[in-house]
């Protein structure tokens, strides 16, 4: 690299304005990420823990604004768990969270899989599926919605035709069938981002493993099993850990395709506080179950993060 | 794992079935936005339209909001985009060249503060933002998505710049750079890749945002398209095609980016996921 030509042939400093000695100094690395974390702190931090505090005081609306409100103590947890509603939405949110995650996690381990193999169009097949990822969770909800629609929606046209059931099914205004129906159209638009993660930590596989255990004459199922699995435990943990975190924080496609309804059957935790903060204007309550709820999720993204140290160290 | 000549042409024809089946609702909804109203509910469906039909995005081009939704969506993602990529770069470029306990706390905290649940936060940000003055401007909506946006992209960029060998930024700094001038000669030009496949990203997840803009915007001149969108999804509107020809016309620009984008937004998503 050629230095630029100053006599003595010394590095050219810029020496005397104080400003520019800062700007050379070794704080600004400091500095740069200060101000990302302080963004972070005022904006994520500040909130989370103004919604603690909420979650321990009476707040109406016309005390929103002010921070000196009467303190009830636990008052607003306890009328969380003692509302009739709470066991359905507490169910709701383990079934929702179950399916989901064990459905996308394993459907894309399989697609990964298969994509793994080496035939033409596997990397461009893969990758075209992700589409369905990158759509706003608003317009997949939109899609879905006119899917299931009892009245010409493709899903009950389709099962007329195949005369599967008699007449059109309410997928989307039932109260045994709401949960189900966002469920699957959960699973749809997750299932491509699991795959990929985990197509990714396939990638990584070491090659020679497979040879070697060809040449021991282990069967397909067998290299599965013994190589496979257990190279790919830190991935699946991580992916999983993920998706358990992304489901948990599922909040459009409930809103849009049912709004919790109908009669609460699909409400979960996240909409449950939604409604309790702005719709019945009860900040307590609903500061109350998000401030569960992100007790839930760091504790959920402690695993994530401990699950990429071990693959890391891999 | 070697495969037949056969066998890899039956594995071909089955994963060009699941990618085609997958997409099947993507194809609806393009299908259905060419229909009229009559052929739209005609029993059995037609597959193709008998007779395409434009009336669905004519409907969008005369009613008054979708438009200015759309426009709203843009300069929200932009401004987002923006902001993120100003912050990010600079705090992944100061992590990549610190090495020390206090950073790895500092990401662990900028990696956790990413599961919070936006629409659990919206609450507080709400009422900090009335606080504020700030309910109903698009700054607020900004500043609210880019708290979802910066820990993504502080990850992605982190990994990409502890790539970029210290010794450019030393020869810069011999050619008269300082450390903070050495980001903007050295760093960006090195990882420019990196940096416009993470801005992608973050666009389409701002593009995407539904929470933030719900709870803090109740103006329609202001809000974006998929509160636009909800607006008509959420009140039980039927004329799908309608419905389906705004859908098309808010997420046509997203998949073609990814389309031609496809390997590098790969790549990003799994480095923000996995590293």
């Amino acid at each position: 690299m050629a230095a630029p030509a100053v006599a003595g042939g010394a590095p050219r400093r810029r020496a005397g304005l104080g400003l520019e000695r800062a700007a050379d100094s070794r704080g600004v690395y400091g500095g740069l990420v200060v101000v990302a974390l302080a963004f972070l702190l005022a904006f994520v931090g500040y909130p989370l823990i103004y919604n603690l505090l909420m979650s321990f005081q009476e707040v109406t609306l016309s005390t929103m604004a002010r921070l000196d409100r009467p303190w009830v103590g636990a008052a607003n947890f306890e009328a969380v768990f003692a509302d009739p509603l709470f066991w359905l939405v507490l169910r709701n949110s383990l079934a929702f969270t179950i399916a989901c995650v064990v459905c996308q996690v394993a459907l894309g381990f399989a697609l990964a899989l298969f994509f793994s193999l080496r035939f033409s169009g596997a990397a461009w097949f893969r990758g075209v599926i992700l589409a369905g990822w990158i759509l706003p969770l608003l317009v997949v909800g939109a899609i879905f919605k006119w899917l299931y629609a009892t009245n010409g929606g493709l899903v009950n046209e389709a099962l007329l035709a195949a005369g599967l059931v008699t007449r059109p099914v309410n997928w989307l205004s039932s109260p045994d069938l709401s949960l189900l129906s966002i469920i699957l159209a959960n699973i749809w638009y997750g299932t491509p981002f699991a795959m990929i993660l985990l197509a990714a930590g396939l990638a990584g596989l070491p090659g020679e493993l497979y040879e070697a255990a060809h040449l021991d004459g282990a069967g397909p199922w067998q290299r599965f099993r013994w190589v496979t699995l257990p190279l790919m435990k830190p991935t699946l943990l991580a992916v999983l850990t993920l998706c358990t975190i992304y489901t948990l924080r599922a909040f459009d496609l409930l809103f849009s395709m049912t709004g919790g309804g109908p009669a609460f059957s699909s409400t979960t935790l996240p909409l449950w506080s939604f409604v309790f903060s702005f719709q019945q204007f009860d900040f307590g309550k609903g500061a109350a179950i998000a401030s569960l709820m992100f007790v839930v999720v760091i504790v959920a993204g402690a695993l994530y993060v401990r699950s990429l140290r071990t693959e890391v160290r891999l | 794992m070697r495969l037949s000549p056969a066998a890899r042409w039956s594995c071909t024809a089955l994963g060009a079935l699941v990618a085609l089946l997958y997409l099947f609702p993507l194809y609806w909804t393009y299908v259905s936005s060419l229909k009229g109203p009559g052929e739209l509910f005609a029993s059995p469906p037609t597959l193709w339209p008998a007779m395409i039909d434009f009336s669905g995005y004519r409907w969008i081009f005369t009613r008054e909001n979708i438009p200015r939704y759309l426009l709203n969506s843009l300069w929200i993602s932009a401004a987002v985009t923006a902001l993120t990529l100003l912050l990010a770069v600079a705090c992944a470029w100061g992590m990549a060249r610190l090495r020390s306990r206090w950073i790895d706390i500092a990401l662990l905290a900028v990696m956790l503060s990413q599961v919070l649940p936006p629409a659990l936060l919206a609450t507080p940000m709400f009422i900090l933002f009335r606080q504020a003055g700030l309910v109903n401007t698009q700054a607020a909506v900004v500043l609210a998505i880019v708290t979802k946006t910066l820990p993504f992209a502080i990850v992605v960029l982190r990994t990409t710049f502890i790539q970029v060998p210290g010794e450019l930024e030393e020869a810069a700094r011999v050619d008269g750079c300082t450390r903070l001038s050495a980001i903007w000669r050295v760093v960006l030009p090195v990882a420019r890749t990196g940096i416009l496949v993470t801005g992608i990203i973050v666009f389409l997840l701002a593009y995407g945002d539904f929470v933030y803009p719900l709870t803090l915007l109740d103006r329609p001149a202001l809000q974006p398209a998929t509160v636009g969108l909800f607006s008509f999804i959420g009140a039980e509107y039927s004329d799908w095609n309608n419905i389906m020809a705004f859908a098309c016309v808010f997420v046509t620009p997203a998949i073609a980016v990814f389309l031609l984008m496809q390997r590098q937004i790969v790549a990003g998503l799994t480095a923000g996921a996995l590293k």
